[in-house]
């Protein structure tokens, strides 16, 4: 774009400031983003999506999501015989653990069928998104949440404060299924004030309990 | 407008270092936005184009009809949307972020729209030193992350009229569910973003208490047209909930109205709460529902309904846009966050503060959400761009780092000539999203744009007019008890439950319920 921008205006011959605001248009216009776009989808190029929305709307342009691996790998076995699956940063320190079979919210759709049909009891959401906007006419509604992105101080670390849910941010977990039980340590302490400068986070353990399927 | 001179640009460039090293350290001890419903940092992006290319020209009229200086005086006084967060560091922070953008795209140089450049930054600053007036401070970062703007009249009143609370009981569970909903809502109808909501505090309240302000702005129908038709039901567009904790400390509260406490935010610790609204047209605070405990709590908890239904709505209908009318609705959203300064001066149009600019529109097909995450995080965090260079000498006040969020205005402007000094006057802009229909929700009712434009032309604050403006509070250090700082603080105590009428001369001691050590009434 720098590179194009000089070249019209080498072109044009005339003093910068001449061009800069009253031949901008000269200097770069919407077909020149769209040429650059087209370019980058031309070379086979497909952008990393962040909203749904992107993916759905303009699937020739995104890519879609790669078959996920586990992030979390290295969990042992409790005295229990329970398997430790993750590991996250507690929003609210409780006095006792939350147990129920967990849900994965990923889609608009999703959150359209809870709302129309009600969450059932006990439903822990597994959720991509840190932000407070997808889930936001249901979240009152689980058990807990694990999120996999953002911090404590993320939009839905603050609505899961608001609300008293139980909640783990920045989790790392195994591959999980829907109807999988799981116990959420949120009995940990939350991470201090410094934790994500110096990394001391990732204290608080999601255990697996059983498989309702 | 603007004086190109040296001194302007000395001042201008001092403002501009010092938002670009808050902006970083804000930047870098946030979390990255992120939403599966928004694209956000594309609208971002355009956001702060839309704000480089208008903001300009619209302030400049609403200083001409509202001298910047006031409006501060006014904010000074409520809770209203030109706050610490939107107006204070993101309508000056967000133009020179999209000014940022078009330098590194080799479409601007530093010394272009310098007149623009400094007559923010002015408007800006002024707005400021008048905002802050009470504690003496331009930001919240240079006063150690604090916002303490109320004077000491108004938080006499809260004092003295909030409610008591312990946990469990009808008003905290009203007022905690209350503030969560609130939250909620205000996140999804400012696309994601955190403008809708703000924090200020901490004051002392003794005894081991603390009270921070909880404001949410925009709740129903207004400027966004995409809250047409939503929690009509609610009678004010915006809410203010003074809330006292006890035994926690509100040791930070940033420039972007995030706080952090010792021991966290709890809400079993809270003490006492209160509910007020304030807007464009109101003459300081306005009680809601205060009457009683039994009251308040009965208006909470309608208010949760209607916000509970609300939130649903809103959500089902923004499910069904489009990628682009995300983005429009985004980007407005963060663009016009200095739109209430128009509501204040009288000359707010929709088409002003809710278009996205054709200068802007040439650049959505740039944003795509890779790019965008990526040309964003560039920016504002590694900030990687070549421009943002400096010398390898010099180490920047957080990073460290021969590195500098924001480029300054070359000195060279005063004697060179080749550069353009404004990005011009004439607006032009479109939007994707459907056009609004609804009303204006405000103190005074249900009315148009036109009539809430003369009303806010026609008004003026008691507590502002004449004399009035300038009793600050080291003015009444020295005069309590005269005839004049009892008028000043009687029109602070209008509605008051408590201190109606009582004037000037009251110290904490001196407020219902403190003789039995529980300063306030019903605690």
């Amino acid at each position: 774009m720098r590179a194009l921008a000089a070249r019209r205006f080498a072109a044009t011959g005339a003093r910068w400031k001449d061009v800069v605001f009253e031949r901008q248009f000269d200097l770069f216009s919407l077909a020149d983003a769209r040429a650059v776009e087209q370019e980058a989808l031309d070379e086979g190029y497909r952008f990393d999506f962040s909203a749904t929305v992107s993916l759905e709307s303009e699937p020739d342009k995104y890519k879609c999501p790669e078959r996920e691996t586990p992030a979390f790998t290295d969990g042992g076995t409790n005295a229990d015989g329970r398997r430790q699956v993750g590991v996250g940063d507690n929003v609210i320190r409780k006095s006792a653990t939350v147990t129920g079979p967990v849900a994965r919210i990923s889609r608009i759709e999703q959150v359209m069928g809870y709302l129309a049909d009600g969450i059932p009891e006990g439903t822990i959401a597994v959720i991509d998104d840190s932000g407070g906007t997808l889930t936001a006419p249901i979240i009152e509604g689980f058990a807990g949440v694990i999120c996999l992105g953002g911090t404590v101080r993320s939009h839905l670390g603050i609505l899961a404060r608001e609300y008293d849910v139980p909640t783990l941010m920045n989790c790392k977990i195994d591959t999980l299924s829907d109807g999988d039980v799981v116990e959420l340590e949120v009995t940990a302490a939350p991470p201090a004030a410094d934790a994500y400068e110096t990394g001391d986070t990732g204290h608080a353990r999601i255990w697996l309990v059983g498989n309702e399927g | 407008m603007a004086e190109l001179n040296y001194r302007s640009l000395l001042e201008t460039n001092n403002y501009l270092r010092t938002l670009s090293d808050t902006t970083y350290w804000l930047c870098i001890t946030r979390t990255v936005q992120e939403s599966k419903l928004f694209p956000m940092n594309p609208y971002m992006l355009l956001s702060y184009l839309n704000s480089f290319y208008r903001l300009p020209t619209l302030l400049r009229e609403i200083d001409a009809a509202t001298p910047a200086e006031e409006l501060g005086d006014r904010a000074r006084e409520v809770s209203l949307k030109v706050d610490t967060v939107n107006a204070a560091w993101g309508m000056p922070a967000f133009y020179l972020i999209g000014r940022e953008m078009l330098v590194n795209w080799g479409l601007l140089r530093p010394g272009d729209a310098v007149e623009d450049v400094v007559d923010v930054l002015d408007f800006s600053r002024r707005f400021n030193l008048a905002y802050h007036r009470t504690d003496g401070h331009i930001t919240n970062k240079e006063f150690g992350d604090r916002s303490q703007f109320l004077p000491e009249r108004t938080l006499q009143v809260f004092e003295a009229d909030l409610h008591g609370v312990t946990p469990g009981d009808r008003l905290h569970t009203a007022a905690t569910k209350l503030v969560a909903q609130l939250s909620q809502y205000a996140f999804l109808a400012h696309c994601e973003c955190r403008i809708g909501l703000h924090n200020s505090g901490p004051y002392n309240f003794g005894e081991g208490r603390q009270l921070i302000v909880r404001d949410f702005f925009d709740l129903t129908e207004g400027d966004y047209p995409w809250l047409d038709g939503i929690a009509t039901r609610l009678p004010v567009n915006n809410l203010t909930i003074p809330i006292v904790f006890k035994d926690t400390n509100f040791h930070l509260m940033d420039d972007w109205a995030s706080f952090e406490a010792e021991p966290s935010y709890n809400a079993a610790n809270i003490a006492a709460v209160g509910m007020y609204t304030s807007d464009a047209l109101t003459d300081g605070y306005v009680p809601v529902g205060m009457d009683n405990a039994d009251t308040l709590a009965e208006t909470m908890e309608q208010y949760r309904e209607i916000l509970n239904e609300a939130t649903a709505d809103l959500w089902k209908r923004i499910a069904t846009w489009t990628r682009e009318q995300m983005i429009d609705a985004g980007a407005l959203v963060y663009s016009s966050v200095a739109k209430d300064f128009a509501h204040l001066a009288g000359t707010y149009r929709q088409e002003d503060w809710l278009s996205l600019d054709d200068r802007v529109q040439r650049f959505k097909p740039l944003m795509n959400d890779e790019y965008g995450r990526d040309n964003l995080g560039e920016m504002v965090g590694l900030l990687g761009f070549p421009h943002q260079k400096t010398s390898e000498y010099s180490m920047a006040r957080y990073s460290g780092l021969n590195q500098n969020m924001l480029t300054g205005i070359p000195y060279s402007v005063l004697t060179d000539d080749d550069y353009a000094p404004t990005a011009g006057s004439t607006l032009s802009g479109s939007s994707s999203l459907p056009a609004k229909n609804g009303l204006w929700t405000t103190s005074a009712g249900r009315i148009d744009l036109d009539e809430y434009n003369r009303r806010a032309r026609g008004f003026t604050p008691a507590v502002l007019q004449g004399a009035n403006r300038y009793r600050d509070e080291e003015w009444v250090k020295w005069h309590h008890g005269s005839a004049e700082a009892d008028e000043l603080y009687r029109l602070a105590q209008r509605g008051s439950r408590n201190l109606e009428g009582r004037g000037s001369g009251l110290r904490r001691a001196d407020l219902p319920g403190a003789v039995e050590g529980t300063s306030g009434a019903d605690r």
